[in-house]
């Protein structure tokens, strides 16, 4: 395979989106659905890529950096991030099983060659775009993440408000971004991080790792070291972003890790309401993902943090999926800020995953709201951090987790209260719900108190499907899996509630197609 | 003999390494060994091993020594029950005992399984019997009307250890008390319950030590079918102290009530740990923990339900832990946590940590209730929720207790 | 005329293999078209069992005889297919369902069942216009309608709700589990009204009740007394009122 240097940027101005690198015409023949009766987003592409040699050395990450064409500062960043990597030791503490992760078995590089675009929506088959819909991509923006030209111009007719911009990561790199030049007329900057390094370097160096240090853990620092490509958002003072901003995902390529690092930072009292979706193929070997995300609040800014996570989880022998380490980080760093994160997780074979907030700023508001499946041999071990330092600091979490098959569905959680956090308050809700005998759900939270003022409180339930509902559902004539699904709709509802209105729609039947099979 | 020992535990304190001594000075015994090893295998505990990320003995125990303060007087009654002290001389029992309760003293050591998840608990039983004390205790209860039995814990110098094995027949039933009064730069003791079909026991842990102490109390349990353990615990703490009670659900229908209470001090630090298997399905686990901490103090909870696929069938099992916070300067750690793999289970848990309930004190002081006596009387009360299931001949005194540190 | 529901023989257990225990034993009834039965029995005689029988609750095993709802085997039935072809059970303690608006779940319900049955959904603007009808007959206040099902409702509530479904759902044959329970009387009247708006030539009714009070507003066409697992004696209306006057015992002593 070509492992040609230099840049594979392939800039081309198509509106107002910047398609660097499209998808290539084979697509059409080889896009379509593997054997998954349950994944929809199992299909594979296939396309001319560049990869960086397999493997991680220095030479890698020369690679990776010559290949973006990256200022110096942020090649030491990454090889100072690396030469720590090589002292530390992957952890161990979660209550996940994995056979042993061979890092020089992945590529840490993988960007798609440049190709055609297709002229019209006409040309694009129809099993992709209706896959793009399974995927909770507006059908609009799906005709602008394959390249189809002039779909930005119908995607922003097209679609209802809200609008959602959407970044479309494609393996290692940024494929298109949406509604730039409107949302540059608000001022706020949306683009992929390898483009704001060379058009906001003092942005980026100001809070790249500000947030999650270089040396936070094995998998962040890992990030530091390769990351590819990601999303960087900046909110000016005082502006609502207008639309909602969305980075879409996909892992294609084989052997692949995806190591995207997203920067998000809303300026005084300003406003962000962002939304990450995930998906991989369907591959034998387990891919990694090891991304890092940082949020920044200052003084009375707001940013909300919806993911929809529906990475392949494996088969059902537990063979394949994606290993998901993630470290994800909100800083409420001003007075009065708020960041909330809420997830829908549903895919990976191994998640490990704690999106986490800061509360530093006096009176700023930390929120957690998840919904956790697994099913099949999925293991998940999720939940948040929340960390008291300012004045009357307040964090609410509530977590659902719903373990199915031979799964195993944990909810660990850190609430930790500084001495200086006077009243501070937190409260916690976790439930878990058991659908069949072979998994198990597990709830360990920590809480370290060191504020006499503070108010914490937790509950946590653990109880099965009940039996009584089931057949109640049923006696009013609803079949079983659509009972199920109904249920356990209900048992997330306070969580979906914190989504976008047509993410939670999405979430719902992602829900559903999560626990077919589960019963019966 | 003592530079090989030197090897048993990886870059030893000086504590340690008189420990080692100590297990150097002991005949030889294979058994005792192995307690040893499992013990030397971590050293005293530490905050990097997760189950002591909060209480680090290590830290706390850097030498042995002999605390400034003799032991605490033991407000426990002695009336009406069969009293056994470990003293600084040694070990004093009844000269007889009534039909039911048999006690064998033991010079040697008793096998120990599951001595690696227990590190304290291997101590104790690889260094018991040192002095006029013996190894292992063992008693056999056969009887269901046993007065109660009471044991004192009066230290030794620099370190105190005893280890106590309870067979609790079928239908059999025990009241037990203990009294843990500090004396010890190190107390460590382990006590084993295995208790049969039906069978009762009513057990009250009473701590009081030194914060210039160390001290660990460990309990395993094995409850049978429809067996019955209500277990009540009332610690101050110490430098650091930690009470575990560790308790296997063997066969159906057995059900356990575990509380506790901590008041912990300026300079104090109070640990309870507790580890419940639900190894039978159908059995029943209530828990319930309260604690109350001063500027300078320390309390940390640990609880875990564990479930496992099948056995664990029908648990219904809740846990419960409250702290207050009473000053500035207080902490409190706490880890309630459920690993559960039966599906058909009802289990709970639930923690809160913070002051007093606002609208509680409002309402007392509303009706003519000064501040002071209002969060006095809120606070008994919230402690005393703990106490209540603690055997009648002690209750009073628990509470009397509780209430006295807390109006001082 | 062939009866609607037919009951013959049907002997029926609870419990797992080994402890199974038989509450149905040789039970045969029939229920034409256009009757309203009432089954009445002592606490325990095995009535709740016997609609839980008929609606395919999991838990009960069908030892003996059969039933059949319109000439059609029942009994092998998934709960739903049954509700599809109409049977409707009015639960004597209806289930919560956390997180399941009222609206939300009638709604699945009755899509459902009409997809079952070949037919074209409703349209949300019918089914809210349905909704207020049935609720405003019922006196139940629409906000009831937006909580999840049943959560925290008193026990009338639940009962009003359990109409409230039955009226829109439509079923062609409906069993009436103990839903006179926990009512006041004005709420009995309100119920009652729901019931007998119900009836017709072409449906099915089975009330079972403790108390002959319920028949004094649903009027029975035929009055059955359950005991021991089967129908020990049949009667018209008059014999609710003899029941109530002279106890099981007497009856039950008559019939032995
Ligand atoms: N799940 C069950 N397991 C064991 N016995 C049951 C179960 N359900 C019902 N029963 C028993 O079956 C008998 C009939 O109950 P039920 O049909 O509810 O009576 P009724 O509705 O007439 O009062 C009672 O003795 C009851 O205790
Ligand atoms: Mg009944």
């Amino acid at each position: 395979m070509d492992c040609c240097g230099g840049t594979t940027e392939h800039e081309d101005d198509c509106g107002e989106v910047k398609v660097k690198d499209s998808i290539d015409a084979k697509t059409v023949e080889a896009a379509k659905a593997l054997e998954s009766e349950n994944y929809s987003a199992g299909f594979s592409t296939t396309i001319d890529t560049d990869f960086a040699p397999k493997g991680l050395s220095e030479d890698t990450i020369r690679y990776i950096s010559a290949a973006k064409n990256e200022p110096e500062w942020l090649l030491e960043w990454r090889l100072k991030a690396y030469e720590r990597w090589l002292t530390m030791e992957e952890p161990s503490w979660a209550m996940v099983r994995y056979p042993k992760i061979d890092y020089q078995a992945y590529y840490y590089y993988a960007a798609p060659k440049a190709g055609a675009k297709y002229a019209s929506i006409d040309d694009v088959p129809k099993e992709i775009l209706e896959t793009y819909e399974k995927l909770g991509i507006p059908l609009r923006e799906a005709e602008v993440l394959l390249g189809v030209e002039g779909a930005v111009e119908t995607a922003a007719e097209g679609r209802e408000k809200p609008r959602v911009a959407v970044d479309a990561v494609f393996d290692s790199v940024s494929v298109a971004t949406t509604f730039r030049k409107e949302l540059e007329k608000a001022g706020v900057i949306f683009m992929s991080i390898s483009e704001a390094v060379h058009e906001y370097p003092d942005l980026v160096k100001k809070y790249l790792g500000t947030v999650v240090p270089q040396s936070d853990n094995f998998f962040a620092t890992l990030n530091s070291a390769v990351f590819s490509d990601g999303t960087f958002v900046y909110i000016p003072k005082g502006v609502r972003c207008p639309m909602e901003l969305s980075t879409y995902f996909r892992m294609n390529a084989e052997n692949t890790g995806q190591f995207e690092r997203t920067l998000i930072i809303a300026d005084e009292s300003a406003y962000v309401s962002y939304l990450e979706g995930c998906t991989a193929p369907m591959r034998d070997e387990n891919q990694l993902h090891a991304a890092v995300v940082e949020l920044v609040a200052l003084e009375d800014a707001e940013i909300k943090y919806s993911t929809v996570q529906n990475w392949w989880p494996g088969d059902e022998d537990g063979k394949g999926g994606i290993f998901n380490f993630v470290t994800k980080r909100g800083d409420c760093r001003g007075d009065r800020s708020k960041i909330s994160w809420t997830q829908v997780e549903t895919g990976s074979a191994v998640t490990w995953k704690y999106p986490s907030c800061i509360l530093r700023g006096d009176d700023s508001v930390g929120e957690f709201y998840s919904i956790a499946v697994t099913n099949g041999r999925q293991q998940a071990d999720t939940g948040t951090k929340m960390i008291h330092l300012g004045k009357r600091t307040k964090s609410r979490i509530i977590s659902k987790g719903i373990s199915a098959g031979k799964s195993d569905n944990t909810y660990r959680g850190l609430v930790s209260v500084n001495r200086k956090a006077v009243n501070a308050r937190n409260f916690t809700q976790c439930d878990s719900l058991l659908i069949g005998d072979k998994c198990g759900a597990h709830t360990i939270p920590y809480v370290e108190n060191r504020c006499a003022s503070a108010q914490l409180e937790h509950e946590a339930t653990t109880t099965k499907l009940s039996e009584d509902q089931l057949f109640y559902a049923r006696q009013r004539g609803i079949a079983e899996e659509d009972a199920v699904a109904l249920l356990v709709n209900g048992f997330v509802r306070d969580v979906l509630q914190h989504l976008p209105m047509e993410f939670a729609v999405e979430a719902q039947s992602l829900l559903k197609v999560s626990l077919e099979g589960s019963v019966g | 003999m003592s530079t090989a020992l030197r090897d048993f535990i990886k870059n030893p304190t000086a504590a340690e390494l008189e420990l080692v001594a100590r297990y150097g000075m002991q005949p030889e015994d294979a058994r005792r060994e192995r307690a040893f090893l499992a013990f030397a295998e971590t050293g005293l505990p530490h905050r990097r091993m997760e189950a002591w990320k909060w209480t680090d003995f290590k830290a706390a125990l850097k030498v042995l020594e002999t605390p400034a303060a003799v032991s605490a007087k033991d407000p426990l009654p002695h009336d009406g029950a069969l009293v056994f002290r470990f003293t600084p001389k040694g070990f004093e029992a009844p000269a007889k005992l009534p039909d039911g309760i048999r006690m064998v003293a033991q010079p040697s050591v008793q096998a120990f399984p599951g001595a690696e998840d227990v590190p304290m608990g291997a101590l104790a039983a690889a260094l018991a019997g040192s002095g006029k004390r013996p190894a292992t205790l063992t008693f056999e209860i056969t009887s269901g009307d046993a007065p109660r039995l009471h044991f004192v814990f009066e230290g030794a110098g620099e370190a105190s250890f005893a280890r106590i094995i309870f067979l609790v027949r079928s239908g059999a039933s025990l009241t037990l008390t203990e009294s843990y009064l500090g004396g010890s730069g190190l107390t460590s003791a382990v006590l084993e319950f295995d208790m049969e079909k039906d069978a009762k026991l009513n057990r009250t842990i009473f701590q009081r030590g030194a914060s210039d102490e160390a001290l660990a109390v460990t309990a395993i349990a094995h409850l049978g079918a429809e067996a019955e353990m209500t277990q009540t615990t009332l610690a101050f703490g110490a430098k650091v102290a930690r009470m575990e009670t560790r308790v296997v659900h063997q066969a159906s229908g057995s059900k356990l009530n575990l509380n506790a209470a901590y008041l912990s001090g300026m300079g104090f630090h109070a640990d309870i740990t507790t580890n419940v298997r639900h190894g039978a399905p159908s059995c029943v686990t209530r828990q319930l923990t309260k604690g109350a901490v001063l500027d300078g103090g320390t309390g940390v909870f640990q609880g875990k339900f564990f479930v496992p696929r099948k056995t664990g069938q029908h648990t219904d099992a809740d846990m419960q832990h409250q702290a207050l916070l009473l000053e500035d300067g207080a902490q409190v750690f706490a880890k309630p946590e459920l690993e559960i793999y039966a599906d058909d289970v009802e289990c709970a848990h639930g923690n809160t940590c913070g002051a007093l309930d606002d609208a509680q004190m409002f309402y007392l002081r509303q009706r003519g209730i000064p501040e002071t006596q209002a969060r006095a009387m809120l606070t008994e009360a919230f402690i005393a929720e703990a106490l209540g299931m603690a055997d009648e001949a002690v209750r009073d005194v628990l509470l009397a207790e509780a209430q006295t540190w807390l109006s001082s | 005329m062939r009866p609607m529901l037919k009951i013959t023989d049907l002997s029926a257990t609870v419990g797992e293999d080994s402890e199974a225990k038989t509450i149905l034993n040789g039970l045969s009834l029939d229920v034409p078209a256009g009757e309203v039965h009432a089954i009445m029995g002592p606490n325990g005689a095995g009535k709740s069992t016997l609609s839980y029988v008929l609606t395919g609750r999991s838990g009960y095993e069908v030892t003996g005889g059969g039933a059949t709802l319109n000439g059609e085997d029942i009994l092998g039935m998934d709960p739903e297919d049954r509700a599809a072809k109409g049977m409707f059970l009015s639960f004597q303690y209806p289930v919560e369902i956390p997180g399941v608006p009222v609206m939300t779940f009638v709604r699945t319900a009755m899509n459902a069942q009409r997809k079952a049955r070949g037919e074209a959904e409703i349209s949300a603007p019918d089914f809210i216009k349905k909704s207020r009808e049935v609720a405003g007959m019922l006196n139940l206040d629409a906000e009831m309608l937006k909580r999840p099902v049943n959560v925290g409702f008193s026990g009338g509530e639940k009962k009003r709700l359990e109409i409230y479904q039955m009226m829109m759902l439509e079923p062609k044959f409906l069993i009436l589990d103990e839903t006179d329970s926990g009512l006041d009387i004005d709420a009995l009247k309100t119920v009652a009204d729901g019931v007998n708006a119900m009836r017709d030539p072409s449906r099915g009714m089975l009330v079972i009740t403790h108390y002959q009070r319920l028949l004094d507003y649903i009027k029975p066409d035929k009055v059955h007394v359950l005991a021991k697992g089967r129908i020990i004696k049949t009667g018209e209306a008059d014999l609710a009122l003899r029941l109530e006057k002279e106890g099981y015992d007497g009856v039950l002593g008559e019939a032995a």
